[in-house]
């Protein structure tokens, strides 16, 4: 099946993952997405560790081969008058722009909405920034943890109550800005589907992490009370990870008829969780010392797989703390087809995830093509699509154009 | 429902409880569709799950909780009836032939117990869509198993390597999985309305949290395979330094400093004042800030612990460092950005007058082709007339029936206990 997106062409002119992986999920879906970099130095996620086979190399970055799955590439210096030249014709024929500028930077460069927007009225340009495009800190620096702090998650949300706030690792905030994005999008498609307009869309990683949690600004406006981190301190039913053979638990009190120490001493043949002083989730907080004791060395006897298959088949709900290792290797993905093979020249042969649906029983994600090398679609693009002579590209080439 | 959404004429009806799939309908009702939630007068637990005004349910509790504004039944109608009653289910049926996205959270099987999986609802309306969301899918040995968004944080690798440093591995949120997925849902229903405008043809969406959560982690699982491991740091990063979160002055109030380069370490030395400490050969390069990372972030938070938090943030910032504080939701209900971008939307819900107008946040996205506000909260059953008569083609006669019979509902009932 052809991507739903296959009839779209979209450019990328991003800096920070955000971005980045705003346009994979539209590549992911059959987008043509042609990656917009830097001559020379690329994508800054290029250089950012840990890499393959641990050998610093512009194509080996996991992150930057994690979000540009699917995507063609090109470089093209767009502080010159060239390179904007040639972006304007190629945003002439696209659909969507991703970018992630500072706000007010593609208006000094001559490429604001108002100008790719005469050129093709058509055309939706979603910025995403990590404070949006206006209001007082529009023009601030940012970063993953910069939005987890200023979008109030870092205070509320990952760490322990007696320690310093601690945040969620591997960029989640990015990640959650550049799903907003993509949401986005698709509105604005489904707008210009009845409009024949297309439109600029704000996206703020600030706004995104404040959205994150269920509950952050109206718990505060209803009761008074700041929602504060700790939420799976001392929390042994609910909250914490215990130790197993071969790995970590997590357990819940869901799924036991509203009868979880029962259940709980039941599966793990341990008569002391019906102690009274367990009963209340109070309680259980308040001598989770005696309750870990009962519980971990119980616990400590299984294996992760023979505990997920044996609790499922009795209704309660537990989660494994996998590794990646163990993600990568688990058989419930692998029955589903969850992963897609790309082999890359450079980083060879790997499963990338999916986008986390199927459709008709297909994995919806599109299996076109690994990460693109620097500058590797420059010939293919700008020579076959946009008629520049080989010579033409050797001249944009000593310019440092392309 | 939303005048002039750009989904006005897209109808949706579904099944949703928790968190996860009400978000992701809540996008779409937010852009107009008629996001019909069928409620079962057997689990309340969302409209119990608050938050109440001053932490006290009222009277009229099941229309009083701030979840239900901010993304429960906002913009969205409440039918509040047993499907599972033959009466109900043949109302279902007849509104699924209306219906453009049928969703679900149930487990795998639920919804064919029920006699709703995509072929017998297809078999009605072929332009039907329908997705399912659920921990695992429908296919697989886990298909079977329950989940909270906090055991698929765990499942999918995010929580392995979330941790303080040296420390052991915390879940990294209680619902951020709930939300993630909840984005996916409503990008993959975007996605199907887009491509049924082209080819005409429903489809069965079958989404999963695990593999929503797996798709967010994608450096992790291409390390793995490289047998990489990434090693727990808090706050701290792989290669910058300082990148930490600092104490500040006052209780419980902290500070987030990234430096990146050594012209922005330049700057934050004379943003410091250029202390001795700081010209430290130790310090001098990227490589040896990051190395000696610990004694930096030490002497850093013994400058910052003497700060204001949110003075020297701004401070920073002009001096293009990049810091920010560590905001709580009282200092992000008066914080002049939001306020400035018009992020924070006030709503009074008329469905609960004991709650007054209270404040909510927004939507992290901002397009003028498709503005977006809350215009009503369902509450419990308040569309049940309206839908029935004027979708299922009922009369008052057959609707009073189904109240009698105890099919549909419009508040909880007698017995229910409260939250």
């Amino acid at each position: 099946m052809p991507g739903i997106l296959s009839e779209l062409r979209v450019l990328e002119l991003t800096h920070r993952p955000s971005g980045a992986f705003c346009a994979k999920l539209l590549a992911d879906q059959g987008a043509d997405t042609i990656k917009v970099e830097p001559p020379g130095w690329g994508d800054q996620s290029r250089h950012e560790p840990p890499f393959i086979d641990d050998e610093p190399h512009p194509d080996r970055s996991s992150t930057f081969l994690a979000f540009n799955t699917n995507k063609r590439g090109i470089t093209l210096d767009i502080e010159q008058a060239e390179g904007r030249n040639l972006f304007l014709r190629l945003a002439e024929s696209a659909d969507i722009v991703v970018e992630s500028y500072p706000p007010n930077r593609l208006a000094e460069l001559g490429i604001a909405y108002s100008t790719l927007s005469a050129a093709n009225p058509r055309l939706v340009l979603v910025s995403i920034t990590y404070f949006g495009q206006g209001g007082p800190y529009a023009s601030h620096r940012g970063d993953d943890l910069v939005s987890q702090a200023m979008g109030g998650y870092l205070y509320a949300v990952t760490g322990s109550a007696s320690m310093p706030p601690m945040g969620t690792a591997l960029q989640q905030m990015e990640i959650t800005a550049a799903r907003n994005g993509a949401v986005a999008v698709m509105a604005a498609l489904l707008r210009r589907e009845q409009t024949e307009t297309g439109t600029h869309i704000d996206v703020s990683a600030m706004e995104a992490a404040v959205s994150t949690p269920s509950g952050l600004i109206h718990p505060f406006t209803y009761t008074g009370r700041n929602p504060h981190r700790g939420g799976s301190d001392g929390n042994v039913m609910d909250g914490m990870h215990l130790p197993t053979l071969d790995g970590e638990v997590t357990l819940t009190t869901a799924g036991t008829g509203g009868r979880p120490m029962q259940a709980w001493a039941e599966f793990l043949e341990e008569p002391g969780l019906l102690d009274p002083k367990f009963a209340t989730r109070g309680g259980r907080m308040e001598h989770w010392e005696d309750l870990h004791a009962l519980v971990a060395p119980r616990l400590a006897q299984w294996t992760n797989l023979d505990l997920m298959r044996e609790t499922m088949a009795r209704g309660l709900v537990i989660g494994l703390v996998q590794t990646p290792q163990q993600v990568v290797e688990s058989p419930h993905l692998e029955e589903r087809g969850f992963f897609v093979e790309l082999d890359h020249p450079e980083a060879g042969p790997l499963q990338y995830p999916g986008s986390g649906f199927f459709i008709d029983g297909e994995n919806a994600m599109a299996a076109t093509r690994p990460a693109p090398r620097l500058g590797e679609h420059n010939v293919e693009i700008l020579g076959g699509e946009l008629g520049l002579s080989l010579r033409e590209l050797g001249l944009l080439r000593a310019a440092r154009v392309i | 429902m939303v005048e002039k959404g750009v989904l006005n004429g897209v109808r949706v009806l579904t099944l949703e409880q928790v968190h996860a799939l009400p978000w992701g309908t809540g996008f779409l009702a937010d852009l107009g569709a008629d996001v019909i939630r069928v409620e079962s007068p057997d689990h309340l637990q969302d409209r119990k799950a608050g938050p109440f005004p001053g932490g006290k349910a009222g009277e009229e509790w099941w229309n009083e909780a701030g979840n239900l504004v901010y993304y429960g039944t906002r913009n969205k109608r409440s039918l509040c009836m047993d499907v599972t009653h033959p009466g109900g289910k043949e109302v279902f049926l007849k509104l699924v032939e209306k219906t453009d996205i049928v969703t679900d959270n149930f487990r795998p099987g639920t919804m064919q117990r029920f006699g709703f999986d995509h072929e017998s609802l297809s078999a009605i309306n072929p332009r039907i869509i329908t997705l399912s969301s659920t921990a695992y899918g429908y296919t697989g040995p886990w298909r079977r198993a329950g989940s909270r968004a906090r055991t698929v944080d765990a499942a999918c690798g995010l929580s392995y390597l979330t941790g303080y440093e040296g420390g052991p591995s915390m879940r990294a949120s209680n619902n951020y999985m709930d939300h993630s997925v909840g984005n996916n849902v409503a990008y993959a229903l975007l996605l199907a309305l887009y491509q049924r405008n082209r080819t005409g043809q429903g489809m069965r969406i079958d989404l999963t949290m695990l593999e929503t959560g797996v798709s967010a982690v994608g450096p992790a699982i291409l390390e793995a395979q490289n047998g990489i491991t990434r090693e727990r740091l808090g706050c701290a990063h792989w290669w910058k330094a300082p990148h930490n979160v600092y104490p500040a002055l006052g209780d419980d109030r902290w500070i987030v400093i990234v430096v990146s380069s050594d012209e922005e370490w330049e700057r934050l030395k004379i943003a410091m004042g250029s202390p001795d400490w700081a010209d430290e050969d130790r310090f001098a390069t990227v490589l040896l800030r990051w190395q000696n990372r610990h004694a930096l972030d030490e002497l850093l938070g013994e400058w910052t612990s003497r700060h204001d938090d949110v003075e020297l943030a701004q401070r920073l910032q002009r001096q293009s460092i990049t810091a920010g504080s560590c905001l709580t939701a009282q200092d992000l209900v008066n914080d002049p950005h939001l306020d400035a971008r018009g992020y924070l939307w006030e709503f009074p819900n008329p469905q609960a007058p004991r709650v007054g107008p209270r404040v909510f946040a927004g939507r992290p996205f901002r397009d003028p082709g498709n503005p977006m506000a809350i215009t009503k909260v369902a509450g419990l059953g308040q569309d049940n007339a309206e839908i029935l008569s004027g979708l299922a083609g009922l009369s008052s006669a057959d609707i009073e029936g189904l109240e009698a019979d105890g099919v549909i509902f419009g508040a909880p009932r007698p017995d229910e206990s409260p939250p």
